[in-house]
């Protein structure tokens, strides 16, 4: 692998939040502000000093606890965040799957759901033109292409939303725990996918809590802990580390949410 | 600026799909559809002629013509201001899901309002044919004050997008400022018929929208271009506009995706 150029690198990126504790959204915000009275806010820092480097083809899975900074990291990487400090390069065309379905509109139809998707993830019109007739396919919806998603189940939502995201052939896949949701069939066919992605030597960077997808797909895993890199190495390494660290401490409460999430 | 005029070039395809998107949504299951765009503002106008020319006694002739030619564009400005404000926070799930250019959103939103706009001509057309109001040749002028317009309508925009975001207030407080603006605005009244004293001129001559509404007054009901200055008052408005709004947005929009 070390011989592949560098896909994602990430200098000592640091992704600090404020979080407000009173309504942070009104005047009343402006108005504290011209009489001093101090808003309470506390700073929290999601991600802080993380340096890494993804190889063109790894598959590398990223593993911690919630709250350990797994999903602000991988905005980082699809852009959705600029970090408060640290440098981000990526190599290549990258298709965020942070949530299945993020662009899709319920009133418009599926046809024009995948042309507004890949639109939205930077694709041209005539590429997603060429590309549909295979994302139709993949998501196997028939007749209900033309109708409007709203009226799809959750099943074929989401078959399409993971249909647009992989069919565009991005360099880099970015996924947060879709694989979690669908039913067992759709988890085949999404694992299936992800592996003629790993056979055409795409970059495949993904957040799961299933230690048995960590162990059998990836490459690589790295182990969040505080927003900090704590192990970088095999998945059997990563995955000892963090539950040898889950056992020893006290399970987190709650995701941290960011500034009203 | 030249970022402005580069991401919207880039994202074209991206803009003119969203802004279509939000016309469609504006018409979906209604069984006229897109024939709202043309009877609403006829509909207005019907309301507005009879307030104002038979019961308060308004001594313009043609006077829904004298109306119409103002208030559609009045009516692109006031709702893309409106459309345009809850632009970044109505998407922002789209916003913390996907590396977008946060510019489209605000830009889709004149575009399309811009579609309104180009499609309520035809009522218009229509309205000054049944009144035998002349068609003046001053009409080819109209692509002059519909670019002033919509430059200063997209600066406007990207201010009000941006700092809705902060303060959800904005969207409320525009919503009455527009009513006063336009009452301060001459679109129910012309300028030189009523009878302001000095000290509130300032007000009218400071109002950025009516050197471009203007324009369309002059070239649709009475047959006249406007003058030298005022057309290059209303592009000097306009690019002021674009100028402030988009620094202030540009400024932010990296911002935004911690506040949506």
């Amino acid at each position: 692998m070390t011989d592949q150029p560098i896909a994602i690198r990430l200098e000592n990126v640091t992704q600090r939040f404020r979080v407000i504790h009173e309504r942070p959204d009104t005047v009343r915000e402006l108005f504290a502000r011209f009489t001093k009275s101090r808003i309470s806010y506390h700073e929290f820092e999601a991600v802080s000093g993380v340096s890494l480097e993804v190889r063109k083809g790894e598959i590398v899975g990223l593993i911690g606890r919630n709250g350990s900074g797994k999903s602000t990291l991988l905005k980082i990487v699809a852009g959705v965040y600029r970090p408060t400090s640290g440098k981000v390069n990526i190599q290549g065309s990258l298709a965020p799957m942070i949530e299945l379905g993020a662009g899709m509109h319920h009133e418009l139809t599926g046809r024009e759901n995948i042309l507004l998707n890949g639109l939205l993830m930077g694709y041209s019109k005539e590429v997603m033109r060429s590309r549909e007739q295979k994302i139709i396919e993949f998501a196997d919806l028939g007749d209900f292409i033309d109708a409007p998603v709203k009226q799809y189940s959750s099943g074929m939502y989401m078959r399409l939303a993971f249909a647009v995201a992989t069919e565009v052939d991005p360099d880099i896949l970015v996924v947060d725990e879709i694989l979690a949701v669908g039913d067992f069939n759709f988890q085949e066919k999404c694992l299936s996918r992800l592996r003629s992605f790993r056979e055409a030597g795409k970059t495949i960077l993904f957040v799961s809590h299933s230690m048995d997808q960590i162990e059998s797909y990836c490459d690589r895993a790295i182990l969040l802990e505080k927003g900090k890199l704590a192990v970088d190495g095999t998945p059997a390494e990563a995955i000892k580390a963090y539950i040898g660290e889950s056992s020893m401490e006290e399970p987190v409460l709650v995701e941290t949410p960011a500034p009203r999430a | 600026m030249i970022e402005l005029f580069r991401d919207t070039y880039r994202y074209r395809e991206l803009i003119w799909a969203l802004a279509l998107k939000e016309l469609k949504i504006r018409y979906k299951r209604s069984i006229l559809g897109f024939l709202w765009a043309l009877l609403n503002p006829m509909l207005l106008c019907l309301v507005l002629t009879v307030v104002f020319s038979k019961l308060m006694q308004a001594s313009k002739p043609d006077f829904p013509v004298f109306l119409l030619s103002v208030l559609l564009p009045w009516t692109f400005f006031s709702q893309s201001l409106t459309y345009a404000a809850e632009s970044i926070v109505g998407n922002g799930d789209l916003i913390k899901k996907v590396r977008v250019a946060k510019l489209v959103f605000p830009v889709a939103a004149v575009v399309s309002n811009m579609i309104n706009l180009l499609l309520s001509l035809i009522p218009l057309v229509l309205i000054v044919a049944v009144m035998h109001h002349p068609f003046y040749w001053t009409w080819l002028y109209l692509p002059v004050p519909i670019a002033a317009l919509a430059i200063l309508t997209l600066g406007a925009t990207f201010f009000f997008a941006a700092i809705n975001v902060y303060y959800r207030d904005v969207s409320h407080i525009l919503q009455i400022l527009l009513q006063v603006w336009f009452y301060l605005t001459p679109i129910i009244y012309a300028l030189e018929d009523i009878h302001i004293p000095p000290k509130y001129q300032i007000f009218f001559k400071l109002n950025p929208v009516v050197y471009a509404l203007n324009g369309f007054r002059l070239s649709v009901y009475y047959g006249k271009l406007p003058t030298a200055e005022s057309i290059f008052a209303s592009f000097a408005c306009a690019f002021l506009a674009l100028f402030l709004g988009f620094w202030i947005f540009r400024r932010h929009q990296h911002d935004f995706v911690f506040y949506v």
